[in-house]
């Protein structure tokens, strides 16, 4: 049922899935201090080469937890300055006894590659602008805790698609459970080739938000644009969240968003505020920041440790 | 070499001539071509009713050489030429040292001669090191032997450069050869601007990056005048800009390759490097327009843009493997295949755009075969049907995106200058067993 490596939501079916948020949802109905044996004696390899605070903070704590230990492996003390290749580098962490890998790397397609070269399972922590398979997932079951039906629900994705890989993956795993897509962004990030064909896309971000359920705010990928988009007040005005946008709507939508927000962009302080205080129950962004410990558990838990051999 | 080649049919349209013929080669060259030559003392040859042709001419293909003798060498990207049927090359200037000087020119002619294989027509480059600063000295290139001019890899991205290069090479009767791409546009794009690319999360090369600069040169041809070649067409965006110059009146040339004549970016699917090249597989409506294109004329040669690599070089991840495909051992085959059998185009039209256009372009010889001239010729066997295995290809260059495929109507004999090169696919100076192959055929009655 479930993949040597995780690279793509593609690589899971509907059923791998569920068994995933079962599992995520008995791991975070447990005690909190409670360290399992799922990876005991197991040593994971986290290796970032982008930055990242949060997913990598969350893997760690989700091996921990499962008993395992993190070999902490980042690109400036390694032997590429060496002329050691990639794909050296991680035959030796497999030669070395590393019983897992997870990476995250810029360029897509890379670990496709790379998951031919080792036997050890390869779990992206995301991959250029291709995947990134465990955030859709803890984004998923953030949704499923919230009790609304996946099915029919209108989730308009908003910003950068053109750079997001979260909007990659979303775009096989929230299809899978029902829910309807709506792409809204500027031009320059939301080409017509980049929709699939059952996804609405609109320039005009006023004209999709009154008809969403959930609202999945992208982070503007500043250091991947050239040339796109003038200013962050111009990005504001007509794609960020804001008071009067909220105000203008018969009913709030749950409010998303992968992290880190570049507050005065994707959303306001003020629109912020007024749903901390006025919607506490509609902005899920601090859960899901807390389900990806819990949903990366039940991912290394399925792939590493019932891993048939 | 004595040979008289019986029993094959000959299409030759410059010579008016589609039907049986009887060819008599003496020497370097081609003595008599008729219905029955009659009694003659020499070796014969029986073709029996195989498909003659005057020698194919690539005029897009990269040898590598100097500088990248691990990815092709002259040698064996004309041991690849002969065995695809070609006779004749031009060579694209973006060699290590690339051919921006006489001494590179002549280097590559030197070991073109001693490879004894296909013609080699080197390119020079447009622009010194085709940085694309300075004008290179296009006179002393052509005075070495250059038939052309190009800083193919690269875009000449100067306007003005170009307009200079333009006059220079009218006033040699040489053509620039314009690798058309606006690199503003294309940004750092590695794949086509659709779905699959899009999906992959790859950065994209939008078919406006090459349409902005086929109408750059276009413009600038109809003011300047001379010979100017736009290679490697790509996209239904260009073929339209193209049919406007047409109806202008705007004298060009425009060549297509096998891979966006035949494939879509459907093929980079998996993030497959060997359908990594620049300009990139375009959409499905592309392909039909460049298809209708060569057929309509407007788009007149067919080049490969062989581009050999290194395996371990294709071997990395998608954003840092190189662009380009190997062509020569392909080309025909897929052409025959793809398009002469299924009726799309005619025996004319396909020696028009492998044979006649590309000699007239470089001002070389072919394109014809009438007695006296070179005995440069390609047989065919329509019959013949086999999967397309890289490590068969005699290129150093397995790099393909058509392994696997099968193909119908192959070369089985190529000849230069009334030297036999490629017999039943074993090439000469690389076919241990080549003597043995060309004595046994030309006693026996059929190849």
């Amino acid at each position: 049922m479930f993949p040597d490596n995780l690279l793509s939501i593609e690589d899971l079916s509907v059923p791998a899935m569920e068994e995933i948020f079962q599992r995520a949802a008995f791991y975070k109905a447990g005690d909190r201090g409670k360290i399992y044996s799922a990876l005991k004696g197991k040593n994971i390899v986290i290796a970032f080469w982008e930055p990242s605070t949060r997913t990598r903070v969350s893997f760690e704590l989700a091996v921990r937890r499962l008993g395992g230990s993190v070999l902490d492996l980042r690109p400036d003390h390694n032997s590429e300055k060496k002329g050691e290749s990639l794909e050296d580098t991680l035959k030796t962490l497999e030669a070395l006894g590393a019983d897992a890998l997870i990476f995250r790397h810029g360029q897509p397609g890379l670990f496709g590659k790379l998951g031919q070269l080792i036997d050890i399972p390869l779990i992206s922590g995301g991959e250029g602008c291709y995947q990134h398979p465990t955030q859709a997932l803890l984004d998923v079951f953030t949704l499923m805790e919230e009790e609304v039906a996946l099915s029919g629900l209108e989730v308009v994705i908003v910003g950068d698609i053109l750079h997001s890989r979260v909007a990659r993956s979303h775009f096989y795993a929230l299809p899978a459970f029902g829910a309807r897509i709506t792409l809204a962004g500027p031009p320059a990030f939301l080409s017509a080739e980049l929709a699939y064909p059952n996804f609405d896309y609109t320039y005009c971000f006023d004209e999709a938000l009154p008809r969403s359920d959930v609202l999945y705010l992208l982070r503007m990928q500043r250091e991947r644009h050239r040339h796109l988009f003038p200013a962050a007040s111009a990005y504001a005005a007509l794609y960020g969240l804001n008071i009067k946008r909220l105000a203008s709507l018969k009913r709030i939508p749950f409010v998303m968003h992968p992290g880190p927000v570049n507050l005065g962009m994707e959303m306001d302080l003020g629109a912020l505020h007024l749903l901390e205080k006025t919607y506490p129950d509609k902005v899920l962004i601090h859960k899901q920041i807390q389900n990806g410990v819990y949903v990366r558990m039940a991912v290394l838990d399925l792939l590493i440790s019932e891993r048939v051999v | 070499m004595e040979l008289l080649l019986r029993g094959g049919i000959l299409h030759d349209p410059l010579a008016g001539w589609s039907g049986p013929a009887e060819i008599l080669i003496r020497g370097r060259r081609i003595e008599a071509i008729s219905r029955s030559i009659g009694n003659v003392d020499v070796p014969a040859l029986d073709l029996d009713g195989k498909i003659i042709l005057p020698g194919l001419i690539d005029m897009h293909v990269h040898l590598r050489e100097p500088g990248g003798e691990s990815q092709e060498t002259i040698a064996s990207g004309c041991a690849a030429a002969v065995a695809g049927g070609f006779t004749s090359l031009a060579c694209m200037p973006n060699t290590l040292p690339p051919a921006d000087n006489k001494t590179v020119i002549s280097y590559i002619k030197e070991r073109a001669r001693r490879a004894d294989l296909a013609r080699v027509y080197p390119i020079g480059t447009i622009s010194q090191g085709s940085r694309g600063e300075e004008l290179a000295n296009m006179w002393e290139l052509a005075e070495e032997g250059a038939r052309g001019f190009s800083d193919d890899g690269w875009p000449v991205m100067d306007g003005g450069l170009m307009r200079g290069a333009m006059q220079v090479a009218m006033s040699l009767g040489l053509p620039i050869i314009s690798h058309c791409e606006d690199l503003t546009i294309a940004d750092q794009g590695v794949v086509h601007a659709g779905p699959v690319g899009y999906r992959l999360g790859l950065p994209v090369i939008r078919p406006a990056a090459e349409a902005a600069m086929v109408a750059r040169d276009l413009l600038l041809q109809e003011e300047v005048g001379g010979k100017l070649h736009l290679a490697h067409i790509s996209s239904r965006k260009s073929v339209a800009l193209l049919k406007w110059a047409a109806e202008r009146g705007i004298m060009f040339t425009a060549e297509v390759t096998p891979h966006h004549l035949f494939l879509t970016e459907e093929a980079v699917e998996g993030f497959s490097t060997d359908a990594k090249m620049n300009p990139p597989l375009r959409g499905a409506a592309d392909r039909t327009a460049l298809q209708q294109a060569l057929s309509d004329g407007l788009i007149g040669v067919v080049a490969t843009d062989h581009a050999p690599h290194r395996q371990l070089d294709k071997e990395k991840d998608f954003l840092g493997a190189p662009f380009g495909v190997v062509g020569l051992e392909t080309a025909l085959p897929l052409i025959l295949s793809q398009l002469l059998s299924k009726g799309r185009i005619s025996w004319e039209q396909l020696v028009g755009f492998l044979s006649i256009a590309p000699s007239r372009i470089l001002n070389i010889p072919g394109g014809t075969l009438v007695p006296g001239a070179e005995a440069d010729l390609v047989v065919i066997d329509l019959q013949q049907e086999r999967r397309v295995e890289r490590n068969d290809f005699y290129s150093q260059g397995k790099n393909t995106p058509f392994q696997g495929w099968t193909l119908k109507g192959y070369p089985v004999l190529t000849m230069v200058s009334g030297d036999i090169k490629m017999l039943a696919g074993k090439v000469k100076g690389f076919s241990r067993d080549f003597k043995e192959t060309v004595d046994a055929a030309t006693h026996r009655e059929s190849i």
